[in-house]
């Protein structure tokens, strides 16, 4: 059914693709969404069934555990559920968002809905590789959908930012997982074991830097808020709901394996609380109401993060439940930003005012969504910090401290964003002009809004779906979220954070801070830069274009890869020659090679070749190969002849060369011969075994009836090889046929 | 194994790299057709000690030398013609068309060094 599913998205692409120039983006949308919509329905009705395990794979190479591998147990059917239902709904809105003339349809519908496929696939995948193909593919999908208005330089250069720090995360994450399956000795991520020693750190610092990247955490979050010039409906879905969780959602799937990992919990928590407190004043110092999203997403994942890196039970339940929370009231936040800046034409919150009674239903939507943020009761987010507050109170010592002072300063901030952020957008001010409302982009925002407060109410559903999830990453994750938690720390602490909060909320709404310089992105993209020059510079010094210099390089390269064959040679085996005539043929043929090397007449040259291929003839004969002597000799005559009919027109002498060039080519000439010799003579050493001489030579009697056995070889064992000679020798004739007819280009006038 | 035959390997092998790194079309050609003659040597004495023509009428089978090793090495003679032959006519075109026979940079690897220049000078200034 899993590979089913992913059938639908595929196809769907390809319809979208194969329609793209018949239909106007509003259809090819509804297209698009069809896909997410049913993967949705399947996976409610795979909850209210009940979840057994759902495993599908394809193997590609057995031996080496090289498979797609997938398997949807309940964490999975949990962002399915997400991914799924806020990407059908987002489907919907973008209907509204974008006008009916709007070009591109077809390449943004393929792009989203291929993100929509990669992002189930990164879910359902339970294999360390399955899950590094889909992670790289959001990536990808994510690029071309950041770049959407691709005529803008400051949206390339913001698409271009997101893929290289999500790209190279990729690479990390990928070495990461190499670490990580080599300790475990599994590819299958539901099964991996715990892992320690320093391995097993080296792969979580790894994949915690990977999944860093991906999920925007401190200093890696520069290339979030560039995200944000991707069109509002892609922001809500990739950069809010679903694609920066496949970080968090990585941390959670791996979080067991590195239990034992010190390294993870302390970086983790150094990521997490970082990102936690500067993505909240962050989002304090924007003017622009998407951006102040935007940061509150770096500071929301950064909290997930520390839960994770705590990784006891009570964390890990609250991480889940937070995920499953922020879902819903951040894709809702931007899909309401993104409805005002399509009816207002500006998300700048000094520029919008009496927001709140011309357009009532979204300031509904944003009032719900943004309790729910800042964790307010009754309401699903006001649960999920619940519990991770309580989270806290199982902590003890140092760690207890940091960790309560990070995420407490962190809550208090976020409630304070939040407030900025709704009267900010929808508080008094001078009255905006609004365009008529498009109830497609209002109904997905209030639904996902209102989902809140319907979870509050049915907690225990809500109970149902996150607590099979927390416990199957962590068995002591048995805890349930509470509708009232009574009068316990934890709540008073909830109580403090929201009133502090409010304090600080209302002494810096009005306070325009205005939009700050990026300078993390401006950091980024001169490192950037710093690369690309250097590769140009790089690749315009080793790719210059002489022949002569480019081979000589390959000569050297192989032969210092040859220098292991020089030191332990066995040298037992090596007789000063077989035969006394071997000698004299030798010295022929090496002093008739170095007089052709350095010969300066074509015509000499020519006939040192003829002397050496004589020579290497006469060895033939000493070694028992008639044939081989026969052929050389007919060979080397027609080379010869050819040589001077051929280059007859030439001038007699060869160009010089440069001095120093000559010594380079000469040195790497002998290190590569000296490597050759040592290769041969360690080969001689090691031989395996003896030639099968009397197989060979029944061989070729009793069935290729022939006395004469490398002609059986040749022409009944190798039949084939030798059709193929033939085929060579045969092109090779036609070749020079067709180069040997020219003349000599006329000269005009 | 003989010292010899190594020596002349190694000797043919050093001479025929010089060679196919000169900038003249009829050396890289020798050095080819050079390079080619210390292969075949190579396969004769990784086959083994010699010995009496492998023909299978004359002599006991512990007489003879390892035939396969001959095989793999007529393939490779024949090979190696091909290309020489095929090199020369290409040199001989090259002479016709320009004059000479010598290898002149790649235009298309020098254009794109040059661009590559330019536009790391623009990004640094």
């Amino acid at each position: 059914m899993v590979l089913v599913l992913l059938g639908f998205h595929l196809a769907g692409v390809g319809m979208v693709l194969a329609l793209g120039r018949r239909l106007g983006i509003r259809p090819l949308l509804a297209l698009g969404g069809t896909a997410p919509a049913i993967s949705a329905v399947w996976a409610v009705v795979q909850l209210i069934a009940g979840s057994s395990d759902r495993t599908s794979m394809v193997t590609w190479v057995g031996g080496l555990d090289l498979e797609l591998r997938f398997k949807v147990d309940s964490l999975a059917l949990l962002m399915t559920l997400l991914v799924s239902g806020i990407g059908a709904l987002v489907f919907i809105y973008a209907i509204g968002y974008f006008n009916r003339d709007t070009t591109g349809g077809s390449r943004f519908s393929a792009s989203l809905l291929g993100f929509s496929a990669s992002m189930v696939g990164l879910v359902w995948a339970d294999s360390v590789w399955t899950l590094f193909i889909f992670w790289e593919l959001t990536s990808v999908t994510s690029f071309l959908l950041v770049g959407h208005k691709n005529q803008d330089p400051s949206v390339l250069a913001a698409a271009r930012r997101a893929l290289m720090i999500t790209g190279a995360g990729g690479l990390i994450l990928l070495a990461g997982l190499l670490v990580l399956a080599q300790q475990a000795n599994t590819t299958i991520i539901s099964e991996l074991p715990a892992i320690g020693g320093t391995s097993g750190t080296i792969a979580a610092i790894l994949v915690l830097v990977g999944a860093a990247t991906k999920s925007a955490q401190v200093p890696f979050h520069v290339w979030l808020p560039g995200a944000m010039a991707a069109p509002t409906p892609v922001s809500a879905y990739l950069h809010s709901a679903t694609m920066v969780k496949a970080g968090v959602l990585l941390l959670a799937v791996t979080g067991p394996a590195f239990a034992n990992v010190e390294a993870f919990t302390t970086l983790g928590l150094a990521f997490g609380l970082t990102s936690m407190l500067w993505g909240a004043v962050g989002a304090l110092r924007q003017g622009d109401a998407k951006l102040i999203l935007a940061w509150g997403t770096i500071s929301q994942l950064g909290l997930m993060v520390t839960l994770l890196a705590l990784g006891t039970g009570k964390a890990v339940f609250a991480a889940i439940s937070l995920l499953f929370a922020h879902a819903l009231f951040k894709a809702a936040l931007f899909l309401i930003v993104g409805e005002v800046d399509v009816r207002t034409g500006t998300r700048q919150i000094d520029q919008l005012g009496g927001l709140a009674s011309s357009m009532p239903l979204s300031f509904a939507a944003a009032a719900l969504a943004g309790l729910s943020m800042a964790g307010a009761p009754p309401l699903l987010g006001f649960t999920a910090k619940e519990a991770a507050l309580e989270s806290l109170a199982t902590l003890d010592g140092v760690q207890q401290i940091v960790v309560s002072v990070g995420v407490g300063a962190g809550s208090v901030l976020t409630v304070a964003y939040t407030l900025r952020f709704v009267f900010g957008v929808f508080g008094p001010g001078p009255p905006t002009v609004v365009a008529p409302r498009r109830w497609l982009m209002t109904i997905p925002a209030l639904t996902l809004a209102s989902l809140g407060f319907v979870g509050y109410l049915v907690l225990g559903w809500v109970n149902d779906i996150v607590r099979p999830a927390a416990v199957e990453l962590n068995a002591a994750a048995d805890y349930s979220l509470l509708r009232w938690p009574g009068l316990t720390a934890p709540f008073g602490a909830s109580l403090g954070i929201l009133a502090v909060g409010t304090a600080l909320g209302f002494g810096v709404i009005r306070r325009n801070v205005g939009t700050p310089e990026p300078k993390g992105a401006r950091t980024a993209d001169a490192l950037l830069d710093g690369v690309l020059v250097a590769a140009s510079r790089a690749t315009g010094r080793i790719q210059h274009g002489s022949l002569p210099v480019y081979l000589t390089v390959m000569a050297a390269t192989a032969s210092l890869a040859a220098l292991p064959f020089f030191t332990g040679l066995d040298t037992s085996g090596l007789v000063l020659a077989n035969q006394p005539l071997e000698m004299v043929l030798a010295a022929a043929i090496l002093v008739s090679a170095t007089a052709g090397a350095f010969v300066g007449s074509r015509l000499g040259a020519a006939l040192t070749l003829g002397a050496v291929g004589t020579g290497v003839s006469g060895l033939f004969v000493l070694y028992g190969a008639p044939d081989l002597a026969l052929t050389q000799l007919l060979v080397e005559t027609i080379v010869v002849v050819g040589f001077v009919i051929g280059l007859g027109h030439l001038a007699q002498q060869f160009p010089a060369a440069s001095g120093g060039w000559r010594l380079t080519r000469l040195a790497v000439s002998v290190l590569g011969g000296l490597s050759v010799t040592a290769a041969l003579a360690a080969a001689a050493a090691n031989s395996v075994g003896q030639a099968p001489l009397a197989d060979l030579k029944a061989g070729a009697v009793d069935e290729g009836g022939g006395n004469n056995i490398v002609n059986v070889i040749l022409t009944d064992m190798r039949a084939l090889d030798t059709l193929g000679e033939v085929v060579v020798l045969a092109t090779v004739a036609l070749g020079i046929l067709a180069l040997a007819n020219v003349r000599p280009p006329e000269v005009p006038g | 194994m003989s010292i010899a035959l190594l020596v002349t390997v190694g000797g043919l092998t050093t001479v025929g790299l010089y060679l196919i790194t000169a900038r003249s079309l009829s050396r890289i050609l020798l050095g080819f057709s050079i390079l080619g003659h210390a292969a075949v040597i190579a396969l004769l004495t990784a086959g083994g000690p010699p010995g009496n023509a492998p023909l299978a009428d004359r002599d006991s089978a512990s007489d003879i030398a390892n035939p396969v090793p001959q095989a793999l090495a007529l393939t490779a003679i024949v090979i190696s013609f091909g290309l020489t032959l095929f090199l020369l006519a290409l040199a001989r075109r090259q002479q016709a068309l320009t004059g000479d026979d010598l290898v002149e940079d790649d235009l298309e690897d020098k254009r794109i060094a040059a661009r590559l220049q330019t536009a790391s000078t623009e990004a640094t200034a």
